[in-house]
């Protein structure tokens, strides 16, 4: 009984062994739709699931999500409290939102009076035009991004250009401050927004002479950048100098956050920062957050929809080339029927002939299309997209699945009569 | 007889051709709704982005410089330039007028606040940020039409309770924490004064939260704003929500340094910014400036998902093409002994390829007919569950469906056909 059934074996995987390789061109066919199928299946999962995080951090090319600015009772606690806060409190915003890293800014306006200085040394008594400054800090990876997409027109090395220009500002410096004029901070270098180029007319490169209280600073103006915003009329410069020049050392008017993420995520990460900084106000700016997960609601239904659409339809269609590619093979049943197959045996040979062809096919072509989709999220993103294990036996599950469900048609060849098929008849 | 031959062979075997031509218009269903949807979301995605408010901001040319901090500009309105409002209806007649979608001129006042009460004295007035735009107005264009525009569509986000107030009416809308902390709600009556002698009474119409600094404001019409600030028919600052194409490294160039030729391409583009350039043009003495904080966040994310979906579709037009052409390798593999009778009849290798290669096309033009069909139906569906609104159907897509399964069909079938060439038919009419 047992050695029957071993020979049963036997026999079997020797008829689907001659059935796969009888007929090569036949399996060159069938493995090119299959595969095909499988590597356009692994293709796409693994880009749906790589392009929605990427989509979501592509959304911080706009900027920062999260203000953080004085509550309503800080005023009356402190005087020099109003409007601005300890700058402590930047430090205390966590680097990370679950996995993401968070970017911020530390801000603090004010109004100063602001001449060109040129040649360096000359100034002479100037009233100046009163400009916003802004003294900031920033942690992050792009400045020019964070601060409203920020376009640089003109950008020089910060140094001074030559040893005596720097020389004269310092002795000038110097004089001032033993004649005991205005406190001089020194001096700095600084981004200014493009209007306030134009209407100061100043660029890259030149010195600007600041006025604040009885205070004053020099600063180099590093590049001159254009946002469509209201940084096109401030003139950006280190937190510290700026915090000196406006008498307002250690104080902030706003950071400014940048949190990952979905719309829930960016919620609780503000829900928590309101928790533990009590005296201050929290508010997403809503321009952005709710509009980003809008946005990334339709982004991703599109993806989605389209990816499964063509998945499916990708099935549908590998199933009708390999439906018609099994319809051939109406011989082979009729033979196998006239010596002795019974019905269920001779479909679960072309069973398992179709799942062995699906398993192959779908272990080349799901590893083509893992490979295709790093190569295509390379294209996209300019990042190679990280391959999801999870994505490959899917996909060589479905090809399987899709490759079996192909040969199902092959119920009706089972009724055939292996007389009329032998004779020729339809 | 050729064509008697053609027809005998659809008819004789119809099931075997409906299952070729299955398989064939499935793969075309693949490739049209694929084209369909990725040819048409980058213009719906760009509408749906609009949602992030005004890309362009137009002010005075000879304006002194702001002094904004926190969104409030702090000069006072003495100081610096204006624009007429009578100029407006202007931008609705530049060449990209169907793509300005909504546009708001504002005008900021500081000016005496108060909640009103019964005596005619006003409730500790204190100064605040009094910010005149439109709500929902009407322009009327030079064509005898009506441009309705305002803020509540320039940006979108600001949720108002109760409701905007209306252009020609005394109201206003307070924001959240103005109204929180006078303890103001809609329906109430709040007084402004320039000056803090003569007074107005405005109906609070609702509150609005916008989540930036016009929660500590309020808001009035245009109108009431000018009078406040003694400027009637002028704005400082205008938003404008424009459609446009994301930019591409042609378009960053400066218009100045373009040939003529290069110039007409530039502005016959809806870059944002030639459509700036094009506002420019109609509005003497402004300058108007993008918005790079949304344009360039926007131009980013619709380049890429545009590229994304183009992926999608090769992807799903080599599956189907692949496919296909298996379908059809299979179709002329399985007629071997037919083709072996026929040259033991006579026939050349070159008729006999000719007559099925014409079957195929044949095929090919009813299964990519009905695959057109049926993927349009798929694109609609899609369409008009992500984006409300379904994609119009293009004879481009049709054009390159059609020759595509011709393509494909031909290709899948000439590796066999010319190893039917050389088929000796005495061994197949043996059945060997």
């Amino acid at each position: 009984m047992e050695e029957r059934q071993t020979e049963n074996r036997r026999m079997f995987r020797r008829v689907i062994r001659r059935m796969v390789f009888a007929n090569r061109g036949r399996l060159l066919v069938i493995l090119l739709a299959l595969g095909a199928g499988a590597a356009v299946t692994a293709a796409l999962l693994n880009l749906e699931v790589d392009a929605k995080r990427r989509i979501t951090s592509e959304f911080r090319s706009f900027g920062a999500n999260v203000l953080i600015v004085p509550g309503p009772e800080a005023a009356a606690a402190d005087s020099r409290a109003k409007e601005t806060f300890d700058a402590a409190v930047y430090d205390q915003i966590p680097k990370h939102n679950g996995r993401d890293p968070v970017e911020k800014a530390a801000l603090l306006y004010g109004v100063a009076r602001a001449s060109v200085e040129s040649p360096p040394g000359n100034s002479s008594v100037k009233s100046g035009e009163p400009i916003v400054i802004v003294g900031y800090r920033y942690y992050g990876s792009d400045l020019s991004d964070f601060f409203g997409s920020a376009k640089v027109l003109e950008a020089t090395a910060l140094i001074p250009k030559d040893e005596s220009e720097a020389s004269k500002l310092s002795e000038t410096l110097k004089r001032q401050t033993a004649t005991g004029g205005p406190g001089s901070l020194g001096m700095a270098g600084c981004l200014a927004g493009e209007k306030l180029a134009v209407r100061l007319k100043i660029g890259a490169g030149q010195w600007l002479h600041l006025k604040a209280n009885s205070l004053e600073a020099f600063c180099r103006i590093a590049s001159v950048r254009s946002t469509g915003g209201p940084e096109d009329s401030q003139l950006f410069l280190g937190l510290d100098v700026a915090g000196r020049l406006l008498e307002k050392e250690g104080r902030l008017s706003t950071v400014a956050v940048r949190v990952p993420g979905d719309a829930s995520r960016v919620n609780g990460f503000v829900h928590d920062l309101q928790a533990s900084f009590t005296a201050l106000r929290i508010t997403p700016v809503r321009q952005f957050t709710e509009n980003e997960a809008k946005l990334y609601g339709k982004i991703s239904g599109v993806l989605t929809a389209t990816v499964f659409l063509v998945l499916i339809l990708t099935a549908l269609c590998v199933m009708a080339a390999m439906t018609n590619i099994a319809a051939e093979r109406k011989n082979d049943v009729g033979l196998m029927k006239a010596i002795g197959g019974s019905v269920g045996r001779v479909l679960r040979i072309f069973l398992a002939e179709a799942a062995l062809l699906g398993l192959a096919a779908g272990l080349i072509g799901a590893a083509t299309g893992m490979a295709l989709s790093i190569g295509l999220g390379k294209a996209v993103f300019g990042v190679a997209s990280e391959p999801r294990l999870v994505v490959y036996p899917v996909s060589v599950v479905l090809t399987v699945v899709v490759a079996i469900l192909a040969a199902y048609p092959l119920r009706r060849l089972v009724n055939i009569r292996p007389a009329s098929v032998f004779r020729g008849e339809e | 007889m050729f064509l008697r031959l053609v027809a005998d062979n659809f008819a004789r075997r119809p099931r075997r051709k409906l299952l070729t031509a299955a398989a064939l218009s499935l793969g075309m269903a693949v490739a049209t709704a694929a084209l369909s949807v990725s040819l048409d979301v980058g213009d719906r995605l760009a509408k749906e982005f609009r949602s992030l408010g005004a890309n362009l901001v137009v002010t005075p040319e000879a304006d002194s410089l702001p002094l904004e901090i926190g969104g409030v500009d702090y000069r006072p309105a003495t100081l610096g330039a204006f624009l007429p409002e009578a100029d407006l209806p202007k931008i609705k007649t530049v060449f990209w007028r169907n793509n300005i979608m909504a546009l708001a001129p504002v005008l900021e006042v500081e000016a005496q606040v108060s909640r009103a009460s019964q005596k005619a004295s006003p409730l500790s007035p204190h100064r605040a940020v009094v910010i005149g735009t439109w709500a929902d107005h009407g322009l009327p264009l030079k064509d005898g039409s009506e441009f309705v525009t305002g803020i509540a569509k320039t940006n979108p986000w600001w949720k108002t309770e109760g409701r905007w107030f209306s252009d020609d009416a005394i109201e206003c809308v307070v924001g959240t924490r103005w109204a929180e902390e006078n303890g103001v709600k809609a329906g109430d009556t709040v007084s402004v004064s320039a000056d803090g002698r003569s007074w107005m009474a405005l109906r609070v119409s609702g509150v609005l939260t916008s989540g930036g600094a016009e929660d500590d404001a309020v808001i009035v019409p245009l109108r009431i704003a000018q009078r406040l600030a003694a400027r009637p028919g002028q704005y400082r600052k205008l938003y404008v929500s424009a459609l446009s194409k994301p930019e591409d490294d042609f378009a960053r160039r400066d218009p100045k340094t373009m040939n003529p030729d290069e110039l007409e391409r530039w502005s016959c583009s809806p870059y944002v910014s030639s459509i700036a350039y094009s506002i420019r043009q109609v509005l003497p003495g402004s300058e108007v400036r993008v918005i790079r904080r949304v344009a360039e966040g926007e131009g980013r994310i619709l380049t890429r998902v545009e590229m994304l979906l183009w992926l999608v579709t090769l992807a799903a037009l080599l599956a189907s093409g692949l496919a296909v052409g298996a379908s059809s390798a299979a179709s002329v593999i399985e007629r071997r002994t037919e083709i072996g009778l026929m040259k033991a009849l006579g026939a050349g290798s070159a008729t006999v390829g000719f007559l099925l290669a014409i079957e195929q096309l044949l095929l090919a033009l009813l299964g990519g007919g009905a695959g057109y069909a049926l993927g349009l139906l798929l694109a609609r569906f899609l369409g008009s569950r992500i984006f409300g609104e379904p994609p119009a159907p293009s004879l481009l897509v049709l054009g390159v469906v059609l020759v595509l399964a011709a393509g494909v069909t031909l290709a899948g079938s000439a590796m066999p056909l010319k190893r039917a060439a050389n088929y000796d038919p005495a061994p197949i009419l043996r059945g060997e």
